[in-house]
């Protein structure tokens, strides 16, 4: 993606990842992708991919490199999802590295090079209707059988990081794939999205010791979502390239449609919309960066995910709605590669939280910060 | 820029930054705190205090970016920029002198003459010196190049006859630059033929009338120039060499944070009072993204990099922007002054609303510099 819009405003002070390595991402991208979905089944895995991604380091990209890692940053891996989504390829690189490779660290586990997810288990399998609600959980501490839903990849991985709510708070437990069970699901882009079931009771031996704050979850979730941010202002870049490839060569009345007015200033909002974006998103990989570096709090990421899936939602719909209707009639069917971008854009707005979600996060993270904090807020 | 030099290395690091940012803002609080400046709505345009421009002056916060050997203070477009947001975020009446120091000086830096130089970015920098801006006529809004004005040579110099309009604080200003044709319309080279000249505003046969706004607040005005004599030496750059002149002062006019920040009191209003719940959570979300938006505006000015179409997008969202959080305060409030202060505010920027996708370059007309740098045009 080499639209000069989005480069100027998202690079200038911001990318400070090697070009090299992003032109390395982009070629692995683009020779394995882009990923097929089938409409029944999904997406699957491609274990080729997967195996080069493990073989050049890339998998294990954030993780220390005493850990077999390779020491990067947000940044880095911000950058390499980045060329992943631009390529259409769907892999579970930051759930395996930046989620559940970072949480296992956390705990002082050295996550070994089986893939992994993260599912965080709610109420039994019997009370379904009663919503991800923490001290529920708590009272239903006894019940056996916990369900995590929509888990990214759970079919895929060979180990889950599962976490529970116990009375004494929150634990967690690399669990092997074969101890649970795991029910295919999708999500709107055909990406795996299973049901993981546990039984408490079996998973005992392998609980780890340390009891996990709030705010360890909390930051968790802020990850999660700063990891379909970062996705999503992708897919747009994604939307925004196919439909200037789109307007410039269709011809209609004589000319190619990029010749009207109309078509031309609604793909300055397009492009305009994904700077926002783009912006948005790279801000709050920076403050992620340095959250990890332990040189900014969890206030100032939850700030800054919030702004970003903020305005990249606003920008899906925006853009999304847009792009397709550019691309007239052969934009909404299968054969054409529009949808690999627009239904991956929805699908990922539309994870660890709605936009309403994220819109109300910032209402109150700025209503909070009171009239006067509010610009040192921004600004921070 | 002379003293800025070509490179990276001349960005300040963030701890300068947020220092200068501290500093500022501890100047603003202060004043805001002892009744000096009552926060407002769209103040950069509309808001005149000499006392005020005089009092930044004296701080180092005019003229930053001018170099040292004209009076300025040899300071980065990022430091500016940080001050300039700070001013805007406070609601500060800045208008005096906004106008000069932002795209007057960098013009004057871009294209005058070293006596022109001399001349007037010292008096800018102390906060002295006021500018206005001479493009747009009666005939003449986004299609600039139609303006009408002319100008005829004489003997040591040009006789200038047209009328400029919109032109916000000529009542106060000292000068400005007008765009005058100066050679005949040639309809297969619009752009060409056009030149600039340094209008000092109390020239004989210079006349200002106020153009009142729908609130009756006069910051317009239209500005009559009856064969007007300008020297020579008061030529900005080359006679013909009008249209890359302004297409350069306006990237300066676009930029800034004064496009996305015209309404920012009204949203902390909205904030503070808990008003408007997840949508107004969504605006300062928009407005953070902007803010971050501008910043790497600023930072490509700092490299001298081409940020037209970069500002455009900044531009065209933050205009907008201004004018939704205007709506929606205007959506979440009855029109009954209950709250003396969000009242006023609201008002205000319901009275400036239609100006903000307005000024200083159409969204129309934005939209269609960011497709011609997608290509499409």
């Amino acid at each position: 993606m080499s639209d000069p819009i989005t480069t100027a405003t998202a690079n200038d002070l911001s990318s400070s990842v090697d070009p090299d390595l992003i032109a390395t991402f982009r070629d692995l991208a683009t020779a394995h992708g882009p990923s097929v979905r089938d409409p029944e089944s999904g997406l699957d895995l491609d274990l080729a991919l997967w195996s080069r991604l493990e073989e050049l380091g890339l998998a294990r990209l954030t993780g220390a490199e005493a850990d077999g890692g390779s020491g990067a940053t947000w940044q880095e891996s911000a950058a390499l999802l980045t060329q992943l989504a631009l390529a259409g390829v769907a892999a579970p690189v930051g759930e395996h590295d930046l989620l559940a490779g970072w949480l296992l660290r956390r705990c002082g586990v050295s996550a070994d090079a089986r893939l992994r997810t993260v599912a965080v288990l709610g109420a039994g399998a019997t009370e379904d209707s009663d919503g991800p609600d923490h001290a529920d959980h708590a009272e239903r501490a006894d019940r056996p059988d916990r369900i995590a839903r929509a888990v990214p990849w759970a079919r895929d991985a060979h180990s889950v990081a599962c976490l529970w709510q116990e009375r004494a708070g929150w634990r967690i437990a690399d669990v092997p794939a074969d101890r649970l069970r795991i029910t295919p699901g999708l999500n709107l882009a055909g990406e795996p999205r299973d049901e993981v079931t546990a039984d408490l009771a079996s998973l005992g031996d392998l609980a780890l010791p340390e009891i996990l704050s709030e705010a360890t979850l909390r930051e968790l979730d802020l990850r999660a979502a700063l990891l379909r941010a970062v996705q999503l202002a992708a897919a747009l870049e994604s939307c925004l390239s196919l439909t200037l490839d789109h307007v410039s060569t269709r011809v209609q009345f004589g000319r190619a449609i990029s010749r009207f007015q109309a078509v031309q200033h609604t793909l300055a909002q397009v492009a305009a919309e994904t700077a926002l974006a783009r912006a948005a998103t790279d801000a709050a990989v920076r403050v992620a960066t340095r959250r990890d570096a332990g040189t900014t709090g969890l206030d100032d990421l939850a700030f800054a995910v919030a702004v970003a899936r903020s305005c990249a939602g606003h920008a899906a719909s925006l853009v999304v709605r847009r792009a397709h209707q550019m691309h007239g009639a052969i934009g909404t069917t299968l054969e054409h590669p529009l949808h690999r971008a627009t239904l991956a854009a929805l699908a990922w707005r539309s994870e660890h939280g709605s936009t309403q979600h994220w819109d109300a996060q910032v209402a109150a993270l700025a209503s909070a910060a009171g009239g006067e904090g509010l610009w040192p807020l921004i600004t921070r | 820029m002379a003293t800025t030099g070509v490179g990276t290395t001349l960005i300040p690091d963030s701890t300068t930054l947020s220092g200068l940012r501290a500093e500022v803002r501890a100047f603003l609080d202060e004043a805001i705190a002892t009744g000096r400046f009552v926060p407002g709505v769209d103040t950069w345009l509309g808001g005149y205090d000499p006392q005020l421009t005089a009092a930044l002056a004296e701080r180092g916060w005019l003229g930053m970016t001018i170099p040292v050997e004209y009076g300025g203070h040899g300071r980065t477009f990022m430091e500016r920029f940080v001050v300039t947001e700070e001013l805007l975020a406070a609601g500060a009446p800045v208008s005096a002198h906004w106008i000069a120091d932002r795209q007057a000086a960098p013009s004057l830096l871009q294209y005058g003459t070293e006596a022109q130089k001399q001349r007037y970015l010292p008096r800018i920098t102390r906060g002295e010196l006021f500018w206005a801006i001479g493009m747009s006529e009666p005939d003449s809004g986004s299609d600039l190049a139609s303006v009408r004005t002319r100008g005829e040579r004489v003997e040591g110099g040009w006789r200038i006859t047209g009328t400029k309009v919109w032109t916000s604080g000529a009542h106060h200003a000292h000068a400005f630059f007008a765009l005058v044709r100066t050679a005949p319309l040639d309809p297969e080279h619009r752009h060409a033929g056009l030149s600039r000249f340094i209008v000092e505003l109390d020239s004989p046969g210079v006349e200002i009338r106020p153009i009142l706004s729908m609130d009756g607040s006069h910051h317009f005005n239209e500005v009559h120039l009856d064969d007007v004599f300008v020297a020579d030496d008061l030529v900005v750059g080359a006679i013909g060499d009008g249209w890359a002149q302004v297409t350069s002062e306006l990237s300066y006019e676009r930029s800034g944070p004064e496009r996305f920040l015209s309404t920012y009191r009204l949203l902390a209003a909205l904030t503070e009072r808990g008003l408007g719940g997840a949508e107004t959570g969504a605006y300062v979300a928009r407005l953070t993204a902007l803010h971050h938006m501008s910043t790497a505006v600023a930072g490509g000015l700092q490299q001298h990099a081409d940020v037209s179409s970069a500002a455009a997008v900044v531009k065209v969202l933050g205009t907008a922007l201004e004018g939704d959080i205007a709506d929606l305060a205007d959506r979440l409030t009855e029109d009954d002054p209950g709250d003396g202060e969000l009242q006023d505010l609201v008002r205000r920027a319901v009275y400036h609303r239609p100006g903000f996708t307005l000024r200083g370059g159409t969204n129309e007309v934005l939209l269609g510099v960011i497709a011609r740098e997608l290509g499409l045009r």
